[in-house]
């Protein structure tokens, strides 16, 4: 029924343009600071060629996907889902080391990384999950399959292990889950549970760091202590849980009616978090915990963790308005900034480009954004929209997840800028995710 | 729109979340929005500044302190380049190999301990060894490709000429420390600067220091250099012209040294202007030791030699101080000078006899006599005809009891006594006891060498001040003029001139035919007056203080030998030569031989 001519005709005219357009504006600003960045390791040529080898592919890739229904991947959902545990335990088993993660296929003249890959993967089988199942939003047997599936990739991530590929599978999670319907206390629920088994231990991390430097601080060096001391934690716990109770016994006796089982949830909750907490504490090593927390105040080790965002904010700061120019920033060109031209290119297009140029990215990656949501709102069904908000909600949290890291407002954690990072696989997943977002855009008029 | 094959409620409960996820990640990116315009535009300079300031480095190279010449065209203080071995990491490598350590130790053949350079930012490069010899310094180039990282740098230092006979009037250069730093980082010292300690050196430090160079480079975030941005050249510090006569200077200290006890001070003055020409204190240290262990043991020695007695050691003045009890008998009670008065050795007070040092007594003496025998019980008279009023009056006349403010660090004030002092001190009334030996310059009375040199100018002077000083100008490296000693107002003593000739002919006579006969020269007259100083901690001081020519003075002069003895016999030569030395005049045995008493 498609035939070759009306086929490219429908591509041109249904396609979105302005999403097409804000991402080769975003992959020219890319190649742009990738071979800026590689000057440092005497590299560029290098890094700029296999950038654009992997967005060719990956262009190549993005009218395929564009041009195939989407819709088959809610049939296939199954095999889907087994083609992205076999992609992630084969490479466990004959992928090769880099940096510590076993990650990769290593094919000689290019490497892939197949963690890429399964996170979109990951979204089409969620997105089948929960099209079909919408109706059972209030139950709980939904969560437990859905955490099924998400414990099933997270396992298999970990053992490599890729802490930061991780990171987006929790927001996309939530998020899709909030849209099929499932009541905001249960999400909740699961990001206290989150908050609490990451937080406690950072958060003595970062107490034990601060102590180090300042002695005199009464105030810290008490909840330092603190927090510390194992038996006070319990303390505080209980506390909090009698809090909890004695609230819902209030606001029982002042006539306004509220489930126990919210209360009890709650708890739970709570209790399961700290528990958690233990288990989080022990799978993360010293190094990667002060990481995580030292944003919060880089000068308590400025030469050791705190050295990569005090030198990604001199970066982008010294750029000022205008910047220092093309393969004119100090901070890149000597060296100062660590991983520029991958999970730090940001910092480099602040301060080559200024502050023009990386709000213009700013920009450019919302529009982006704005334009995923909006083939959300226009898909044709359920499915189309869970996809299209679950890809837009992995770029964003990527987005804000990694500028705020270069900015020092959040941990770092390792995780690039899509679209704008140096590395092969990324972009090759990414725009292969753009694809499936210009397919569901492609078929928004089609009625059948 | 509508979901195909969901119903409306389905699709508008969609629209209602979409819109809140979409309003959340708009909040997100405002949120960067706001922080990048905080970094780049609120605190851009801030940044900027940082960023600037982390990539550029200073290698310091020490510029060489200003020369100090003397008066009589001779350096007194010159600069040599010394050969440090410095040790510059390569690639990462933040400690020496031991290799590399041994392969050196085996070549200097002495023990290295790498020390960090303070003045490099990043602490990378390791100081192995000082004062390397030239020979060594080829060693270590010849061997350079297999001691990988070390190189050799020049460092200049200070050489002092004249060693111990200059050691204090010169002073010292070492390193400052850590609380001086505090204090003086202010005016522009940094960590490793060299400062001047004593002397000279000490005072005029502002000057000599020089304006340290080097290259201002940029570096990469190792601290390796990327390209070097400028050099400066280190700019040598001012030359100091100083008031020094390298002859005397060496004349004195030699002479002192030979002396019987080696220890003392000479200072020689000049009566004109109050130029310093020679300031001696023995024992004297050399300052070329400063850097090596050796220095050690002048800190060490009981005979004190980094002491300055010229300036900071107190002595009594013994007889030397008859100059003063004369002056004010004269000017007091207006006395006839050939008024006799019988000197039988001893003098009866109260219960107490004060005796003469001339046990037989000198019989009868006029004033010119007593003063020209030293005789005690003449002076014992005087001193309590005039009262201790009178004397502590004309002591400070003299300049006793204060600075002389001299332009070199640490003099000391000296006491003259009086009875509220000794009441409050020592709890005891002031006797008539303590006037008598106040007269003769005994019991409480503390001068230095200088002031007593400086007595001697103001008498030859005829009262006229001419402050001591030991520089006369200071040059910068461009000939411009920067200091010119400027002579103070003019502050005089009122004496009637009956006392100053009278007091001239009583020192002339002294030297003619009295106890300073030893200094006697065929053709220039000399004036001055020799003190033999007791004191609790042994054998007696041996004074001498005199001035030149006597009737159209030049300099002026004060000797102690410390524990010396006799002052005619031990202190008067010592003069003598200074003054054969300043006048040109070849040692004439013949007139020598003679005994002073």
């Amino acid at each position: 029924m498609i035939q070759e001519k009306s086929f490219l005709k429908r591509l041109v005219s249904n396609m979105d343009w302005y999403l097409v357009s804000a991402v080769c504006v975003l992959m020219g600003i890319s190649f742009t600071f990738i071979y800026s960045a590689g000057a440092n390791y005497g590299m560029s040529f290098r890094y700029l060629s296999v950038q654009m080898l992997a967005s060719g592919i990956g262009l190549v890739g993005l009218l395929l996907l564009a041009s195939f229904n989407y819709q088959y991947y809610k049939h296939l959902d199954k095999l889907v889902y087994a083609v992205s545990i076999t992609l992630l335990i084969s490479v466990l088993i004959f992928g090769s080391v880099k940096k510590g993660t076993k990650g990769w296929f290593d094919f000689g003249f290019i490497s892939f990384q197949p963690v890429e890959i399964a996170k979109i993967m990951y979204i089409l089988v969620l997105s089948s999950f929960l099209d079909t199942k919408a109706k059972e939003s209030k139950r709980v047997s939904l969560l437990v399959i859905v955490f099924a599936i998400f414990l099933s990739h997270l396992f298999l991530i970990m053992m490599q292990p890729d802490f930061s590929s991780t990171l987006s599978y929790f927001p996309v999670t939530l998020v899709l889950l909030y849209i099929i319907g499932v009541e905001p206390f249960y999400l909740l629920c699961i990001a206290i549970v989150g908050a609490l088994s990451t937080g406690i231990p950072l958060l003595r991390t970062f107490f034990e760091m601060q102590l180090k430097i300042s002695q005199n601080e009464a105030f810290l060096t008490n909840l330092a202590m603190f927090f510390r001391n194992g038996y006070t934690t319990i303390y505080v716990i209980v506390a909090v849980l009698a809090l909890i109770m004695s609230c819902w016994w209030l606001l029982w006796k002042l006539k306004i009616k509220i489930s126990i089982i919210y209360p009890v949830v709650l708890c739970t909750v709570i209790v399961l978090g700290c528990t958690s907490s233990i288990f989080v504490e022990k799978s993360l090593k010293d190094y990667q915990r002060r990481r995580l927390v030292v944003f919060l105040n880089p000068k308590v080790d400025p030469r050791g963790s705190g050295y990569n965002i005090i030198q990604s904010r001199i970066a982008i700061g010294s750029g000022r308005f205008l910047g220092k120019g093309f393969r004119k920033g100090t901070q890149t060109q000597l060296g100062f900034l660590p991983e520029q031209h991958t999970d730090f290119i940001f910092s480099v297009i602040g301060e080559e480009g200024g502050w023009i140029l990386s709000q213009l990215t700013l920009l450019f990656y919302f529009l982006f954004i704005w334009r995923a949501l909006v083939i959300a709102k226009e898909a044709r069904d359920r499915y189309g929209s869970l996809v299209a908000t679950g890809i837009a909600t992995m770029f964003a949290f990527y987005a804000v997840i990694n500028i705020g890291m270069v900015t020092g407002m959040m941990p770092v954690t390792g995780m690039p800028l899509l679209l704008l990072s140096y590395g092969g696989s990324s972009i090759l997943s990414s725009l292969c995710a753009i694809g499936i977002l210009c397919s569901i855009n492609m078929r928004r008029h089609i009625y059948n | 729109m509508v979901w195909q094959r969901e119903d409306r409620f389905a699709y508008e409960n969609f629209l209602e979340k979409h819109r809140i996820i979409l309003v959340f990640f708009i909040l997100l990116f405002v949120c960067l929005s706001a922080k990048l315009f905080y970094l780049q535009i609120i605190k851009g300079n801030k940044y900027k500044a940082i960023s600037e300031q982390q990539i550029l480095h200073n290698t310091n190279e020490r510029a060489p302190r200003g020369i100090i010449y003397s008066s009589d065209n001779d350096i007194l203080v010159d600069n040599e380049f010394a050969y440090i071995a410095l040790y510059y990491p390569p690639d990462g490598h933040k400690k020496i190999s031991e290799e590399i350590l041994k392969d050196i130790e085996h070549m200097l053949g002495r023990e290295i301990k790498p020390k960090t350079d303070k003045s490099n930012k990043y602490g990378e490069v390791l100081k192995l060894a000082d004062n390397l010899t030239k020979e060594e310094m080829f060693k270590i180039r010849e061997q350079s490709i297999r001691l990988k990282g070390v190189s050799v740098a020049r460092e200049p230092r200070r050489v002092y000429p004249l060693a111990e006979a200059s050691g204090h009037i010169t002073g010292y250069t070492s390193e400052i420390n850590l609380e001086e730093l505090e204090e003086l980082s202010e005016q522009g010292y940094n960590p490793g600067d060299y400062i001047g300690r004593c002397g000279i050196e000490q005072t005029y430090d502002t000057y000599l220091q020089g304006k340290n160079g080097g290259w201002q480079v940029e570096v990469n975030a190792r601290g390796y250099r990327v390209k070097a941005a400028k050099y400066i050249a280190p700019e040598i510090g001012a030359s100091i012209y100083s008031t020094i006569n390298t002859k005397l200077q060496r004349t004195a200290y030699d002479a002192l040294e030979n002396s019987d006890t080696g220890k003392g001070a000479a200072v020689v003055l000049n009566t004109r202007t109050g130029a310093v020409l020679a300031l001696v204190s023995c024992p004297g240290f050399d300052t070329n030791k400063i850097r090596y262990k050796e220095f050690d043991k002048y800190f060490k020695d009981k005979n004190l030699p980094l002491f300055n007695r010229a300036l900071q050691a107190l002595y009594p003045p013994g007889s030397i101080f008859k100059v003063i009890t004369f002056a004010a008998a004269v000017e007091v009670l207006d006395i006839n000078p050939l008024e006799k008065v019988l000197c039988t050795g001893k003098f009866e007070l109260g219960d107490r006899f004060y005796t003469c040092w001339y046990k037989h007594g000198h019989g009868m003496l006029d004033l010119i006599h007593a003063t020209a025998q030293s005789c005690n019980i003449y002076f014992y008279q005087l001193g309590l005809k005039l009262g201790v009023k009178n004397l502590e009056q004309y002591s400070k006349k003299f300049y006793l009891g204060r600075k002389t403010g001299i332009d070199l660090p640490n003099e000391k004030s000296g006491f003259v006594p009086n009875p509220e002092w000794k009441k409050s001190k020592q709890k005891m009334k002031w006797l008539q006891g303590d006037t008598v030996i106040f007269a003769i310059g005994q019991g409480g009375l503390w001068v230095t060498p200088l002031q007593m040199a400086y007595m001697m100018s103001l008498i030859a002077n005829k009262g006229v001040c001419n402050k001591p000083y030991s520089v006369e100008r200071i040059v910068d490296v461009n000939g411009e003029e920067l200091y010119r000693h400027k002579h103070e107002g003019e502050e005089k003593i009122e004496l009637s001139e009956r006392t100053w000739s009278l007091l001239h002919t009583a020192l002339l006579k002294t030297v003619d035919y009295g106890t300073g006969k030893r200094c006697k020269l065929k053709d220039i007259k000399v004036a001055g007056k020799t003190g033999t100083a007791q004191n609790p901690h042994g054998k007696d001081h041996a004074w001498f203080i005199s001035y030149a020519p006597a009737d159209n003075p030049e300099i002026a002069l004060a000797v102690i030998v410390e524990h010396g003895g006799g002052g005619g016999i031990n202190a008067v030569p010592i003069g003598r030569k200074i003054y054969e030395a300043y006048f040109n005049i070849n040692p004439d045995i013949e007139d020598n031989k003679e005994s002073a008493r």
